[in-house]
């Protein structure tokens, strides 16, 4: 999968190609508003992620140039800014999505994942990782062809874990994940722990493997 | 408290008062001087005349003695009276108090006197004239009465003179006063006071304005400065966040490292909460936000404590939600999430284990509960950073925000601390 960065601030570009890379994503990099455009005009791509605030202009105008050639890749916004005028905007523009900076990049991966899931209408909402199938839009989960019973937490960690395969994700991470902004004005996020467990229960129970692997508390990592 | 006007009235009524004391026994000694002597004067043409008409009758002795008798008898005024050789007096006048015997009651008249003698073929005779005077405490009290009433004709013109005075002349100050309670740092402008004929008052209105003028461009520098910083912050956090991202997936990390990062992810966010609350303040304070809808509150009060669930169930608090109606309340979305998320969160982030929370919403007013156990500084809670907390994640602007946000819809934010409960209220 393709993904573009459009971000000018280099070390954040570097960093979001680094840790997507390694991932069956294929990630191209464009400092300016210039170089975006020269990228889109050769190639399509499955997901691109706009910052709004470039050195030439700003995303949005990228994005309704983006809207004008009904482009079929999924946008993402990443702004600094974190104004809702400029989500609204966004989204009414087309973008997916919208991320506010600073953002773990676990969470970069699970946007990604679900928008490309989203745009690739041939691709079905169903997801297979092994034995265990799960259709994105039902939020039905088969574990060997037998339903489980999730709760809302539960699947989105589920899907989170699977979207961000192999990496080691932080407590805080998954925190901020299941809570959103909350997650941030608490100390305590222990209770990540509680619906982990419960997931890898209600997995295990039908004969599903555990791919989660905890390390040392501090994070969480889904492996083959 | 005394008003600023109230000062001069009493002391020029406590001066008037002296004043007109002093002036009834000065009155009293003018009266009586002036009077006597007029008395000494008409006693004296009264001898004079009766010298000039004795001679001009040219009486027989007989005839003088039985004329004096009967004269003495009838005006007891003027009396002659032969005197004795040995008793020989010049002239002199004097006062003497004597009862009226011609009256019932003992009634004591005051009588001024003149003593003199006169010549009859040859003959000394002592005259004695006596004309009434008013009597001395009649005089007083006389001169009291009158002095007492100028006093409250002086008293009088005086509050009236002053309330004139004082709605007339210092109406520009009282307006001035008026305009400078009203006034709203955070609304940035200035205030236009009115143009006034008097000297001191445009003399304060232009220092006012100055420091006006200084109060509010500082206050602007500092509102950009806090929002530049804060944008400035942004790009490095998430630089710093995404490299910490990074940094987990190294291969092979062992614990002390995994741990190292944890402690830096954990400060990390709360930096990215503080700065994100910094900037959040200033928009509120530039007055961004503007689109306002109307917004079932009851309604999201139940969303957000669906997402805080699990922080309240880690803590085993019970939350008790009391919607007595649910009022439409009109406001900015995000800026009422917000306030709604700050109140809950800080209401579980404080209540210790197995605390309460009571929740109360009617049309009128919003109030948040919880179990505490001392009372926190009113003065001091809805303050930036205030709160000293030894919790590694407030960011301690949560009810600074909160209260920025009630300011900015005119609503009415209180605290107060009641039998073990903090209770947070916000008066639509």
């Amino acid at each position: 999968m393709k993904i573009l960065i459009i971000e000018d601030e280099k070390e954040l570009a570097y960093a979001m190609g680094a840790y997507l890379a390694d991932e069956n994503y294929l990630c191209e990099l464009a400092f300016t508003l210039e170089d975006a455009r020269q990228k889109l005009a050769c190639h399509t791509y499955d997901c691109v992620l706009l910052d709004l605030m470039l050195p030439d202009g700003s995303g949005l105008d990228l994005l309704a140039t983006m809207n004008h050639q009904q482009r079929l890749e999924g946008v993402i916004i990443l702004s600094a800014k974190n104004s809702v005028e400029d989500k609204v905007k966004g989204l009414q523009l087309g973008a997916d999505d919208y991320l506010p900076k600073p953002f773990h990049q676990s969470e970069l991966l699970a946007r990604i994942y679900s928008v490309i899931r989203r745009k690739n209408f041939n691709n079905l909402n169903n997801v297979q990782f092994e034995e265990i199938e799960i259709n994105l839009l039902s939020k039905n989960v088969k574990v060997k062809d037998q339903e489980i019973n999730l709760t809302r937490k539960e699947f989105d960690l589920l899907v989170f874990f699977i979207s961000n395969k192999n990496k080691v994700i932080s407590k805080s991470a998954l925190a901020e994940y299941l809570s959103g902004d909350i997650a941030d004005m608490f100390d305590n996020h222990d209770f990540v722990y509680a619906h982990i467990k419960n997931l890898k229960k209600k997995l295990l129970e039908v004969g599903g493997n555990n791919y989660l692997k905890t390390l040392y508390g501090v994070g969480y990592k889904w492996e083959k | 408290m005394t008003k600023l006007l109230d000062k001069p009235l009493k002391a020029f009524t406590i001066y008037a008062f002296a004043i007109l004391s002093l002036s009834i026994p000065a009155y009293y000694w003018v009266v009586e001087t002036v009077w006597q002597k007029e008395l000494d004067e008409h006693n004296l043409i009264i001898k004079e005349r009766i010298v000039s008409q004795l001679q001009n009758l040219s009486l027989t002795q007989a005839q003088f003695d039985s004329v004096t008798h009967i004269w003495n008898v009838l005006q007891s005024g003027t009396r002659i009276l032969p005197e004795r050789q040995h008793f020989k007096k010049s002239d002199s006048t004097y006062l003497v108090m004597r009862k009226n015997k011609h009256k019932k009651h003992t009634e004591v008249d005051r009588f001024r006197g003149l003593a003199s003698h006169i010549h009859f073929k040859g003959k000394r005779y002592s005259l004695w004239i006596e004309t009434n005077v008013e009597e001395a405490d009649e005089i007083v009290y006389i001169i009291s009465v009158v002095s007492l009433f100028f006093f409250v004709l002086l008293a009088l013109g005086f509050i009236f003179l002053n309330r004139t005075i004082a709605q007339k002349a210092w109406r520009p100050f009282e307006k001035t006063l008026g305009q400078l309670k009203s006034f709203d740092l955070s609304a940035t402008e200035t205030i236009d006071f009115e143009k006034t004929e008097i000297q001191e008052f445009e003399d304060l209105h232009n220092t006012l304005q100055k420091m006006l003028y200084a109060a509010i461009s500082a206050y602007k520098q500092q509102k950009t400065f806090i929002e530049n910083a804060s944008h400035e912050l942004q790009t490095p956090l998430a630089i710093l966040r995404s490299k910490v991202d990074l940094f987990y997936q190294l291969p092979e990390l062992n614990e002390a490292q995994l741990q190292v990062l944890e402690g830096i992810e954990k400060p990390l966010a709360r930096v990215s909460r503080i700065n994100k609350n910094l900037l959040l303040l200033a928009k509120i304070e530039n007055h961004q936000f503007e689109n306002v809808e109307i917004l079932d509150i009851g309604g999201m009060i139940n969303d957000i404590l669906e997402l805080l669930q699990d922080y309240a169930e880690s803590k085993n608090l019970a939350i008790q939600v009391r919607l007595e109606a649910r009022p439409d309340i009109k406001g900015n979305k995000f800026l009422i999430e917000t306030l709604l998320y700050n109140l809950l969160t800080n209401a579980i982030r404080y209540t210790s284990e197995d605390g309460e929370i009571v929740i109360f919403l009617d049309s009128q007013q919003l109030s948040v509960q919880n179990t505490g156990i001392t009372s926190l500084n009113p003065a001091h809670i809805f303050r930036r950073f205030s709160v000293s907390s030894s919790e590694q994640v407030s960011s301690g602007l949560g009810l600074a925000i909160a209260k920025e946000i009630c300011h900015r819809y005119n609503w009415k934010m209180e605290y107060a601390f009641d039998t073990n409960k903090h209770q947070f209220k916000v008066c639509f």
